[in-house]
C-alpha cells in the first residue's frame, strides 16, 4: 500500500489533472490519515468539481473527520450528480441516524436498497428499526439514561457495540443480528471469560496488559478491549462491531470512543 | 528433526519482530510444531492462543457473523497473532512494534501452502 501511495502522488505531482487522488485519498483515509485524505481531495474536486465519486469520497472523510453535516452535503451534492448513488444514500442515513432521525435514514436506506442489494443495507435497516421503535431523537437526548443505547449516538447503523461484565452479561449497549433479533446475550455468554485468557497469555508471554483483541470475520470486525475499572466492569470488555470493509484503525477509535463512554456512564451510575 | 511445517515457520519466524511461530491442533489447542526464539513453554502459548481462538469462533457463531479469519491480541510490549483453518492454527508471537499488515500477509500465505 505504502508503495501504490507513493506512486500515486508521483503520478498526480506529474499530471495534476489526474483522476489518480481518488485511489490516492482514499488510500491515506484508510490509514488514518484523514486530514491529509482531504486535502487530495479538495484538490482533486477543484479540477473535477462535477466528479460524484470524488464528492462521495469528501464526504467520507469528513464523516471521518467528525464533520457530520459537511459530510451530508457532500453526500447531498453526489445525488445531484447522479441520483442512484447507493454510497451516498447509506452516507445520508447514517448521519441523520447519527442526528437522532431514525426513521428518515430508514426511509434513506429502503431507497439505497432499491438501487443496490448489499446484505447490509438490510442489516441497517434492521438496526434503524429497532431504534426508531423507542422514538426518533432517544437516543440523542439522553444516552446515558437508556443503558441499551447507550452507544447509539457514537455508531453507524453497520455497527454495533456493547460492554459485558467479567461473566459476560451485557452491562450497556445492544447488538442486533442481521435479521434483527437481539443477540447480545449469546455474544457475551461466548465471549465470557475472554478477558481472563487474555490476561493469562499476556502474563505467560510476559507481554505487558493487554490493549486490545481484534478478530475479522466473514461478516464483520471486531475490536474487545478491557472495561474502563470499575467494580460493576472489572475483568469486562467493551465490544464493537463493523462491516468487514471498516479500516482496522478506525475500528479501533469507535471502540476507545466506546470505551471512554462506558467509563463517564459507570462515574454516573456510582454516582 | 524437519517436519511438513518447518519451511512456514522457519519463513513466518524470520520476519522482523517475530519471536516464535507455531501449528496448532484447532480442535485441542495441542502444539504441532513450532520455532520459538523465547524461553516459553510452547504447549501452554498454544493452549492459551487456541483457547482465546475458539472463544472469537463461538462469538462469530452466535453473532451470525460466519467462520473468523484472523486474530490479533495486542499488548503493551507485544502481539499475539493467530490465523485459524478447518483443522490447523497457525499462531505467531511478535513485538508490539512488528508489522502486522505483513505478518498477517505472511500468516495467510502460510495458511494456503499448508491447506
Amino acid at each position: 500500500m505504502a508503495d501504490e501511495v507513493h506512486q500515486w502522488s508521483d503520478e498526480l505531482a506529474r499530471d495534476p489533472s489526474s483522476l489518480v487522488f481518488l485511489p490516492l485519498a482514499e488510500a491515506l483515509r484508510r490509514q488514518g490519515q484523514p486530514a491529509i485524505a482531504q486535502k487530495v481531495a479538495l484538490r482533486g474536486l477543484q479540477r473535477h468539481p462535477h466528479n460524484a465519486e470524488a464528492h462521495d469520497l469528501l464526504a467520507r472523510i469528513l464523516a471521518d473527520l467528525g464533520d457530520l453535516q459537511g459530510a451530508f452535503d457532500e453526500w447531498d451534492m453526489v445525488l445531484r450528480l447522479s441520483p442512484t448513488h447507493a454510497g451516498a444514500l447509506k452516507g445520508m442515513a447514517f448521519i441523520r441516524f447519527q442526528q437522532g432521525y431514525p426513521e428518515e435514514a430508514e426511509q434513506l436506506l429502503v431507497q439505497a436498497q432499491s438501487h443496490d442489494d448489499d446484505e447490509t443495507i438490510a442489516s441497517a435497516i434492521a438496526t434503524v428499526r429497532k431504534s426508531g421503535a423507542l422514538g426518533p431523537g432517544m437516543v440523542l437526548i439522553d444516552p446515558f439514561s437508556q443503558p441499551q443505547h447507550l452507544y447509539g449516538d457514537l455508531l453507524s447503523p453497520e455497527q454495533a457495540a456493547m460492554c459485558l461484565d467479567k461473566d459476560g452479561l451485557v452491562l450497556a449497549g445492544a447488538y442486533y443480528a442481521g435479521d434483527g433479533q437481539d443477540v447480545a446475550q449469546e455474544i457475551g455468554a461466548a465471549l465470557s471469560g475472554v478477558s481472563d485468557e487474555a490476561v493469562r497469555a499476556t502474563r505467560h508471554l510476559d507481554i505487558g496488559a493487554w490493549r486490545s483483541i481484534v478478530f475479522e470475520t466473514e461478516a464483520a470486525v471486531v475490536a474487545l478491549m478491557p472495561a474502563p475499572a470499575s467494580a460493576a466492569s472489572e475483568g469486562g470488555l467493551v465490544v464493537v462491531a463493523a462491516v468487514p470493509d471498516t479500516p482496522l484503525g478506525l475500528l479501533r477509535r469507535v471502540a476507545e470512543r466506546c470505551t471512554t463512554r462506558t467509563a463517564d456512564w459507570l462515574g454516573r451510575v456510582a454516582g | 528433526m524437519s517436519t511438513q511445517f518447518t519451511a512456514v515457520l522457519d519463513a513466518l519466524t524470520r520476519l522482523r519482530g517475530v519471536r516464535a511461530s507455531m501449528v496448532v491442533d484447532a480442535v485441542d489447542g495441542i502444539a504441532i510444531d513450532s520455532n520459538l526464539q523465547f524461553g516459553q513453554d510452547g504447549n501452554r502459548v498454544a493452549a492459551l492462543a487456541g483457547s482465546l481462538y475458539r472463544k472469537a469462533c463461538q462469538s462469530a457463531q452466535a453473532a451470525g457473523l460466519g467462520g473468523t479469519g484472523f486474530m490479533q491480541l495486542e499488548a503493551d510490549a507485544g502481539r499475539l497473532c493467530i490465523l485459524g483453518g478447518d483443522t490447523l492454527v497457525l499462531v505467531v508471537v511478535a513485538e508490539r512494534d512488528a508489522n502486522v499488515g505483513l505478518i498477517r500477509m505472511e500468516m495467510r500465505r502460510a495458511a494456503q501452502s499448508l491447506a
